[in-house]
């Protein structure tokens, strides 16, 4: 028999060859081309950009698992031997995933490792001793290892191991001691199975998911169900076109001050009571009340980081004292009128009902910027009051814009 | 004015269609084919979701209302991106392996020292069988190794050339004759028998004999 060369890298190869089924996958690559494998490659890597994020926190959930409870009680060399990502992905995520994970161990000196550089250990090595000639990586032939003095002081190999199983990232880790028999002296599986979105835990305070999760209900819930919306706004009625309107409407200042209530838990649809006053010096004072119904279209659930976009339905009762009230009149004012109004001979009083449809920009539902198109019915017959816009069976008299603080 | 309120209402609609994982006019099958969904009650959707499903109402009793979440993610490589029999195998690793490694586990004393590789064409999917399988076992309390038996190159031509369950068995021989596993060492072969399956197979060798598990 011959038995001078076993080659170990051989080993992945040969006796793959020699045991498993010939032939298995011979055909894998044909009939690809090189534009769909260009295809391919972009594909790939935009799925590994999306799964990076869950890698960093398989690595990050691992590294607090081990300044939990630290697999060497003192500060112990270990070689970083291998990174090996799911299979279809390439060198780019390799070494992402290195990247976070040395970091992460540089700056929780609690997990007691200690990460060593050694070249020789992933590299291909030649030992020749008494049973042969091997051929493998440093860290399969630890005695060729420390035959060199190569090992770099460090005593253990950690390999880790990603996979994409369906929807689930998993990651193996594994401590291998560096010693003849090299037994496997701590392994772990960790499965992103939950399907929970990343945690994005900093670096430097790693947290348990439990803990991360609760800081993302306490985020949730800080912001509370309801709100005290405070909304300084402006409307413009449209002038009328008609050659009678004398009266040029001038924009209302509004401020208003009310309540609002989440009717979902993620905020989705909202609800609020508000009322409001208007007041400018000889020309007019307003009140109103509205209410206003609110759904988020930019999502189902508001975002944390990103600003969010409802669409609102309102209604409101409004009523205008002073001169300024004669312009929502069945009659064009004149100067009279204005004149009696101004004097206080007369009172000019107009209540009217309006229904307003409108987007609001909201920031952590903290600030808003919001824009709307009201519809009033009773100023249909007014004269000096026109429409933005007319869709035939409904005007918008008026359009307004409207900055919101809650608290 | 019903008009625009309908209106505005749908505008909801169609932004929640449009994150709805089933078939739709905003998702083809080739999509929904993509997506891995399971079915979770309430409780658990609202521990994985906090903010999106609310808490279990006290006063429902689970008795008289039966609320679940369907949780669906998307599958990270796609359907079609690996070749067939990868993707299944790769897919259900966890499973096939956790299921290998409970019957080979009971095969041996609680001292063997185990050896673990894995057998397929593709090396890259051998390494994360071989990968899963020692992890598993090591998990489950058995003392394992990160070596693998070798075998000389005159041991390989002669297999090459014998029907498939014949080379297992003459390399559990050979390991044992060789001094490549000892008396309290143990060896699991993963492979896969037939190419057209994606069912994996295993067996044990102690002491010079192959055995087959599964």
């Amino acid at each position: 028999m011959i038995r001078t060369l076993a080659l170990a890298i051989a080993w992945g190869v040969a006796v793959t060859a020699a045991l498993s089924p010939a032939s298995a996958h011979a055909d894998a690559d044909t009939g690809i081309t090189d534009a769909q494998k260009a295809q391919l490659e972009q594909l790939r890597a935009k799925i590994a950009s999306q799964i990076q994020l869950q890698a960093y926190d398989l690595l990050d959930e691992l590294v607090y698992g081990w300044t939990e409870s630290p697999v060497f009680a003192t500060d112990t060399p270990v070689v970083l031997a291998d990174v090996s990502v799911p299979v279809g992905f390439g060198s780019g995520l390799e070494a992402l995933v290195e990247n976070h994970f040395v970091s992460l161990v540089t700056k929780n000196p609690r997990t007691h490792l200690v990460l060593t550089h050694c070249p020789r250990c992933n590299e291909l090595i030649v030992y020749s001793g008494a049973k042969g000639t091997v051929v493998s990586r440093g860290v399969d032939q630890p005695e060729a290892l420390a035959a060199a003095g190569a090992a770099s002081g460090a005593h253990h190999a950690l390999f880790l191991d990603f996979e994409a199983e369906g929807a689930a990232l998993v990651l193996r880790a594994r401590i291998t001691s560096l010693e003849p028999a090299l037994p496997i002296v701590y392994a772990r599986t960790l499965s992103t199975s939950t399907a929970s979105p990343a945690l994005l835990r900093s670096p430097e305070r790693l947290k348990s998911a439990a803990e991360a999760r609760q800081e993302y209900l306490d985020a949730l819930t800080g912001r509370g169900f309801f709100l005290v919306p405070m909304r300084l706004g402006i409307r413009n009625y449209a002038k009328s076109d008609s050659p009678d309107a004398q009266a040029t409407p001038f924009p209302f200042v509004w401020l208003q001050i009310g309540a609002e209530a989440a009717l979902t838990q993620a905020r989705a649809w909202t609800a609020s009571l508000s009322v409001g006053g208007t007041y400018t010096p000889d020309l007019h004072t307003g009140w109103l009340v509205q209410a206003r119904i609110g759904r988020l279209l930019s999502g189902s659930t508001i975002s944390l980081t990103q600003p969010d976009l409802y669409g609102f339905l309102g209604g409101s009762v409004i009523t205008i004292y002073g001169p300024g009230a004669t312009i929502f009149g069945d009659k064009v004012p004149t100067t009279k009128d204005l004149l009696d109004a101004a004097t206080g001979v007369s009172k000019p009083e107009f209540t009217f009902a309006a229904f307003q449809l409108g987007l609001e920009l909201r920031i952590k539902s903290r600030i808003g910027l919001g824009a709307y198109l009201e519809y009033a019915p009773a100023l249909e017959n007014a004269p000096s009051i026109g429409n933005y816009l007319d869709l035939g069976f409904i005007q918008f008299h008026n359009f307004g814009v409207e900055v919101t603080f809650c608290f | 004015m019903e008009t625009f309120i309908i209106f505005l209402m749908a505008l909801p609609s169609l932004a929640d269609r449009a994150g709805d994982p089933s078939l739709n006019a905003f998702r083809s099958k080739a999509e929904a084919r993509n997506m891995e969904c399971t079915r979770v009650s309430q409780a658990q959707a609202h521990e994985r979701f906090p903010g999106q499903v609310p808490e279990p109402s006290p006063r429902v009793s689970s008795n008289l209302m039966d609320i679940d979440a369907l949780v669906c993610t998307p599958r990270i490589v796609r359907v079609g991106e690996r070749p067939a029999r990868d993707e299944a195998i790769l897919s259900s690793l966890s499973q096939s392996v956790s299921d290998i490694a409970q019957v080979a586990g009971a095969v041996g004393d609680p001292d063997t020292l185990w050896h673990v590789d894995a057998f397929y064409p593709d090396p890259r999917v051998a390494h994360k069988i071989a990968v899963a399988a020692r992890t598993h076992l090591v998990e489950t309390g058995h003392l394992v190794s990160d070596r693998v038996p070798l075998l000389a190159a005159g041991d390989l031509l002669v297999m090459r050339d014998l029907p498939e369950r014949k080379r297992f068995e003459l390399a559990c021989a050979r390991f044992f004759a060789e001094h490549a596993l000892g008396e309290h060492e143990a060896f699991l072969g993963i492979t896969v028998v037939d190419p057209r399956e994606t069912q994996l197979h295993a067996g044990v060798c102690q002491k010079g004999v192959w055995q087959w598990l599964r």
